[in-house]
């Protein structure tokens, strides 16, 4: 993460001043002797790799999280498999590489929608979301980088859970990485749209959140969505792109190979909804800054 | 990419006379805010028509008991609650119109929360929210390593927070907020919750750092010692209002001087007579065979009162003194104790 060697202590710090006269004044005669560095402005890109940074240790260092919402995706879709199985036999083994991308895809979009819902929801509860209101970078692109960061890993999870789902059921699609990424991604960043809606209804209704969550089953409908017979359901979140993950990954469509309409439906659905969300969560905030509960649990 | 918008931050590259120019500015200057929660009957109003200017430099502390508005207060001037009427400006800058410029000078330790994220360690939470605050964190390096060495946490910077004890996580508390620099700190009730020596240790590092940092911090808290130990100048709030605003020195010299309370058999109404032609007596109580009697005695009267009393050829059964306390100016001005209880309702 460093781009600069830090001190591994104190003691190795004081090698050199800090930024205040005041610092210097206190200094052995070593320390005054190193050169004085000035507080540098933070970029977006040190924000973004703070963001991710710090959700990647989280990650790393907190693996029972991530590796507890696999164990439960993974029993639900063994009970899924196994008991369709049972009751439908060979008809849902035909049908198992489109059960496999769209359950893939509703990993995506819960870890993507709960984990921005619930983020805020947590940073309120911590008291760390005022950290991020009275941040010069203003709360809304912090709030977004965040939402993105959990986005990233909850890639890294669903990975694994497609991963462990083909091998069970033995199952083969085609796995271009940037085909799936960007649409799998442009797909979910509709969804993620969601979140800060229901992230800024969260910030003015605390105890709605839970609620909010129940949404999530709703994606099952929007992903099976019969974009064929009802051409407008194209325009919902995640129906258009759950239709072109099925063709990336069942039948080995390239990304290069959708028409200009597709891409470009699925590129304005993604940025509509998140634009349309990120309004919303702007305007709560804002409301809730007039309420006086913002922060507030 | 691009940057935030900065204020402080960018004085590295400023010259000294825009430095000087902001610095002429105020730290903080509220203009008749005010601020209500609810309507109609059920309304209440938090904030009512305040106005405080605080000199960049200045410890400044907010007293009040709970419910004063003393953390609505500290909101509004940091944004988070929009003030029905009036402004906010932070070195110059109105929060009200351009929240995030305002915001590269100032952070805040709000009431009750972490302020910090307890499955980090403590050098990732300074790092972290040395960026949020939009400083680069490896520019800051030397000067974390330094905050951490004077708050007695340079051992535990690779510890997770939430290993550390209260005491511990209250300053790291302190030093992520200040971790990014701000000019301008907000400290809300720093000490609530710590036991008798972290809150010393604490109060003994806010003195230092604000006189060696030159900070400029606005405490709140309804703990006397805290605000003596530390501020310049008092501000006491009751009801969303400024009931004073001194410096601590000032405000206890407007409070009874120092008090001898003098317990004898043998005080009769005559000495009682001189007494009272010689010295300021507050209060005279007589109960079964002795007499209690309260003077105002200030430096050197003590030895006046003594004289008086042994020239009567009184035994004197009791004496005690008792200095004049910050809260007892809180009292008088507010009718209040510092946790909210009405002293005068009390007292009926």
């Amino acid at each position: 993460m460093s781009d600069d060697p830090e001190p591994a202590t104190a003691a190795d710090a004081a090698g050199s001043a800090g930024r205040s006269s005041t610092l210097t004044d206190a200094a052995t005669p070593t320390e005054t002797d190193a050169a004085p560095s000035e507080p540098r402005p933070a970029t977006y890109y040190h924000l973004a790799k703070a963001v991710l940074y710090r959700e990647y240790l989280l990650f790393v260092r907190y693996p029972a999280n991530a590796i507890g919402g696999i164990i439960v995706a993974l029993f639900f879709f063994g009970v899924l498999f196994y008991g369709g199985r049972l009751v439908a036999g060979r008809a849902l083994t035909d049908s198992i590489e489109g059960i496999i991308v769209g359950y893939f895809l509703w990993t995506l979009s819960v870890g993507a929608y709960s984990s921005v819902s619930n983020d805020l929801g947590s940073e309120v509860q911590w008291g760390t979301l005022e950290r991020h209101i009275t941040t010069p970078f203003g709360f809304a692109p912090v709030a977004l980088l965040k939402g993105v960061a959990k986005v990233v890993r909850t890639f890294l999870t669903s990975a694994v859970i497609l991963a462990v789902m083909l091998v069970v059921t033995d199952t083969q699609l085609s796995l271009q990485p940037i085909t799936v990424v960007v649409i799998a991604g442009l797909s979910i960043t509709s969804v993620l749209g969601l979140g800060f809606a229901a992230g800024g209804v969260t910030v003015l209704y605390k105890r709605i959140g839970n609620w909010l969550n129940l949404l999530q089953f709703g994606f099952v409908v929007l992903i099976s969505a019969p974009v064929l017979d009802a051409p407008w359901t194209r325009l919902l979140p995640l129906a258009h792109g759950s239709a072109l993950l099925q063709r990336a990954m069942v039948d080995g469509t390239g990304l290069w190979a959708f028409g200009f309409v597709d891409l470009g439906l699925l590129v304005a659905v993604a940025g509509g909804y998140l634009a349309g969300g990120y309004l919303v969560f702007h305007y709560a905030t804002r409301r809730a800054r007039r309420l006086g509960v913002l922060g507030d649990y | 990419m691009g940057s935030p918008p900065t204020t402080h931050r960018e004085t590295a590259a400023a010259t000294d006379d825009t430095a000087t120019a902001r610095r002429s500015e105020p730290a903080l200057d509220i203009e008749h805010l005010s601020k209500r929660f609810g309507s109609g009957d059920s309304a209440v109003v938090a904030v009512d028509d305040v106005s405080l200017t605080v000199d960049a430099g200045a410890v400044v502390g907010l007293l009040g008991p709970n419910g004063a508005g003393k953390t609505t207060l500290i909101k509004c001037a940091l944004g988070i609650v929009t003030p029905d009427t009036g402004s906010v400006s932070v070195f110059g800058t109105a929060v009200t119109d351009d929240h995030r410029a305002a915001y590269a000078d100032v952070d805040a330790m709000l009431e009750g929360a972490r302020n910090d994220y307890w499955r980090l360690t403590v050098r990732e939470n300074l790092r972290y929210f040395a960026t949020i605050h939009g400083v680069a964190p490896d520019s800051v390096a030397t000067r974390h390593a330094r905050l951490l060495d004077r708050l007695n946490l340079a051992e535990k910077a690779d510890t997770p927070v939430r290993d550390l004890s209260r005491g511990m996580k209250q300053k790291v508390s302190l030093a992520s907020v200040l971790a990014g620099g701000a000019d301008l700190v907000f400290l809300d009730e720093p000490t609530l919750g710590l036991d008798v020596e972290s809150s010393r240790t604490l109060r003994r590092e806010l003195r230092r750092l604000a006189r060696e940092e030159g900070l400029t911090i606005v405490l709140s808290s309804h703990d006397m010692a805290v605000i003596e130990a530390v501020c310049d100048r008092v501000v006491m709030l009751a009801d969303g209002r400024i009931v004073a605003d001194d410096t601590v020195a000032a405000l206890l010299s407007t409070a009874d001087r120092d008090v001898l309370r003098v317990v004898s058999p043998d005080i009769d109404a005559a000495l009682l007579d001189t007494l009272r032609t010689r010295f300021e007596v507050n209060a005279v109580e007589t109960g079964g065979e002795t007499t209690r009697v309260d003077i105002v005695a200030p430096g050197d009267t003590l030895y006046a009162v003594m004289e008086t009393l042994r020239a009567a050829d009184v035994t004197v059964e009791s004496l005690r003194t008792r200095q004049p306390a910050l809260e007892d100016v809180f009292v008088d001005r507010t009718g209040m104790t510092p946790d909210g209880d009405d002293e005068r309702r009390r007292s009926l």
